[in-house]
């Protein structure tokens, strides 16, 4: 599968999650999820990454509820215990520590940190879904330097620590004993030199080879420069207006579509000055498409039950807190779930063909 | 390609043009744009109304999916047309000292051990690369721990300044050089951890405790709240990582950049 079309799924279902608050829901996501990632990963070393997002969801949910007991506003009615209360002084805003914890409060700061948590669940699967060697080699080619770059850093990475092992067994093969902060300079300035001097090495090795000898010379021009920050300021406004000015939605929301499409065409354009090809490009397939389209079909339910301004349906998406209710699930989340657990039907498990691409 | 052989092969990093002169009027164009967006991105819930057609939840996100422009947009140009092949060398390998010095530090305190990196490299190859240092470090952490997420271009523009900010500082030799890096050091380093955390205050306590930003308070108030907030909870990771940046600055800089100018001053082989 194509790294984007991951990152263009896990995407569509973040924007999904980010427009619910129902726990039943964010449940049946999570679990849907998970099953993704653990049927579709493979053994890369990226792929084992999900565990750090789990351990971060966690703490994201103990943290807020950590502060809504002993910060919460008084929400609701429902008293569960009441803690011994401070009040701040005046300066600091009057602030009220422990007092009375409510039923309501704290369902408000699980709801929430809960869709925080699966929003950050999606990431940590577009993460160890997507190969992130292959998105890197189909960055538009505007970014070619800057992924060359990118490039080396990941593969020099790795020889640092053999660096690292080689100046510490010559320090103590030369007696070098000593502990403490001397011993950071005595390896941390070797090691470095070290890198440097390979990385000149490594740049004679690219020049000798015509590395960046297919540029035009010249190259992109002011006219083009001009329109791309032209197109960046534009897109900003619009975020701005979406934010701080709810009578232009509308044109905030134009100018951030005008902005990211002069953009990228921008970029696209800058791109054609270098002459490079790719070595074994992954094709973007009819499958990858589909993917594509489920995240933003994922995203699409949520949005048009908000948007239909039917009650019920809000209700379903954004169960109430106060009064506490139940929260109930809706037919309209089907689709949602579906899609969640769509990439298991269009793409096929790890074997032997995909453990091959590195 | 046929045009195999360039009579005038483009060079930057050469021993009198190492500093700030590799940066172009267009990129230090693109450097201010890049410092406004950055600045609106940071400090969205200033400006933030309620009733606007975006959640607060969803504000971050909706600037994660701009800053990757306007810093694709101003890494290209800094590295397609200021950067020879040394520089972009120096660059893939500087990042990834950052990248494998930076999980060492996470979760201790807010030791952060990849500032005085970018700040020494910002000081010897010129703000430009200082920048791009900055950004490419954190993408390429990023991508050796798989962390991609919202926070990731907040974190490339505000680690991009640091190593800017390096390249900026006034010309000194010596002690007041070092003063000056470490000074430079203790200050981006709290002003890191105050855009990182005002930017995604809403996220990180939740909307209904009384440390959290209120979209119906006004600027003073929200501030106030912010303030408070952020002495509560990250007042010793910011310390953290002020302090480990300014002892490294402190025990590394004079070593370092005698390896790092060492190293402009023997790039500079190719004829301009």
């Amino acid at each position: 599968m194509h790294p984007w079309a991951w990152w263009a799924w896990a995407l569509g279902v973040a924007a999904a999650v980010s427009m619910t608050t129902n726990p039943l829901l964010l449940a049946l996501i999570a679990l849907g999820l998970i099953a993704v990632i653990l049927l579709r990963r493979t053994d890369a070393p990226w792929a084992r990454s999900v565990a750090a997002y789990f351990v971060l969801a966690g703490v994201i949910i103990g943290i807020r509820l950590f502060f809504q007991v002993l910060l919460g506003g008084s929400v609701g009615g429902t008293v569960i215990l009441t803690l011994p209360e401070i009040r701040l002084p005046a300066w600091a805003a009057g602030i009220r520590l422990g007092g009375a914890v409510t039923a309501e409060g704290l369902a408000w700061a699980v709801y929430d940190a809960l869709r925080l948590s699966v929003m950050l669940l999606c990431l940590g699967a577009a993460n160890s879904l997507a190969n992130p060697r292959q998105a890197l080699r189909s960055v538009p080619a505007a970014l070619y330097e800057a992924s060359v770059a990118v490039v080396i850093a990941l593969s020099v990475a790795p020889q640092l620590v053999e660096s690292t092992q080689r100046v510490r067994r010559a320090r103590r093969l030369r007696g070098g004993t000593s502990s403490g902060l001397g011993t950071v300079t005595a390896v941390v300035i070797p090691v470095l030199a070290d890198a440097i001097d390979r990385s000149l090495r490594l740049a004679a090795g690219m020049e000798a080879r015509g590395f960046g000898r297919s540029r035009t010379g010249q190259g992109t021009s002011a006219a083009l420069t001009a329109m791309l920050a032209a197109a960046a300021l534009a897109a900003t406004v619009g975020v701005f207006l979406l934010l701080g000015a709810p009578e232009f939605t509308a044109a905030g929301a134009g100018m951030l579509l005008a902005g990211i499409l002069g953009t990228v065409l921008g970029l696209r354009r800058s791109g054609r000055a270098l002459g490079v090809t790719r070595y074994r490009p992954q094709p973007w397939t009819g499958r990858d498409t589909l993917l594509a389209v489920c995240g933003a079909t994922a995203a699409a339910a949520p949005a048009l039950a908000t948007a239909s301004g039917r009650p019920a349906l809000f209700d379903a998406f954004n169960p109430s807190v106060n009064p506490l209710v139940w929260p109930t699930l809706h037919g309209v989340m089907i689709p949602v779930v579906a899609m969640v657990l769509a990439p298991l039907a269009v793409t096929s498990p790890p074997g032997a063909s995909s453990r091959r691409v590195s | 390609m046929t045009r195999v052989l360039d009579p005038l092969p483009r060079t930057t990093l050469d021993s009198g043009a190492v500093s700030a002169a590799a940066v172009s009027m267009r990129a230090r164009v693109m450097l201010v744009l890049t410092a406004v967006v950055g600045l609106i991105a940071f400090a969205w819930p200033l400006f933030f109304t309620p009733g606007s057609a975006v959640d607060p939840l969803q504000a971050p996100l909706l600037f994660a999916l701009v800053l990757p422009l306007v810093l694709a947009v101003v890494v290209s140009e800094l590295t397609g047309n200021g950067m020879d092949v040394k520089g972009l060398a120096l660059l893939g390998v500087l990042s990834a000292v950052g990248a494998v010095l930076r999980p060492i530090g996470t979760g201790t305190a807010g030791m952060e051990p990849i500032f005085f990196l970018l700040i020494l490299g910002g000081r010897a190859f010129g703000p430009g690369f200082g920048f791009a240092q900055g950004a490419i470090t954190m993408f390429a952490s990023a991508l050796l721990t798989a962390g991609v997420g919202p926070w990731l271009p907040y974190q490339m523009v505000a680690a991009g300044f640091v190593g800017l900010g390096g390249g900026f500082l006034p010309r000194a030799r010596g002690r007041v050089e070092l003063a000056l890096l470490a000074a430079w050091g203790l200050v981006s380093a709290f002003v890191y951890g105050w855009l990182m955390d005002f930017a995604f205050w809403p996220f990180g306590i939740g909307p209904s405790t009384q440390f959290s930003f209120d979209p119906h308070a006004d600027i003073a108030a929200n501030l106030h709240t912010f303030v408070l907030y952020n002495l509560a909870t990250s007042m010793g990771w910011n310390l953290g990582r002020a302090l480990t940046t300014v002892a490294l600055i402190v025990l590394l800089a004079p070593g370092l950049l005698h390896v790092l100018r060492r190293a402009a001053r023997r790039a500079a082989f190719a004829p301009r």
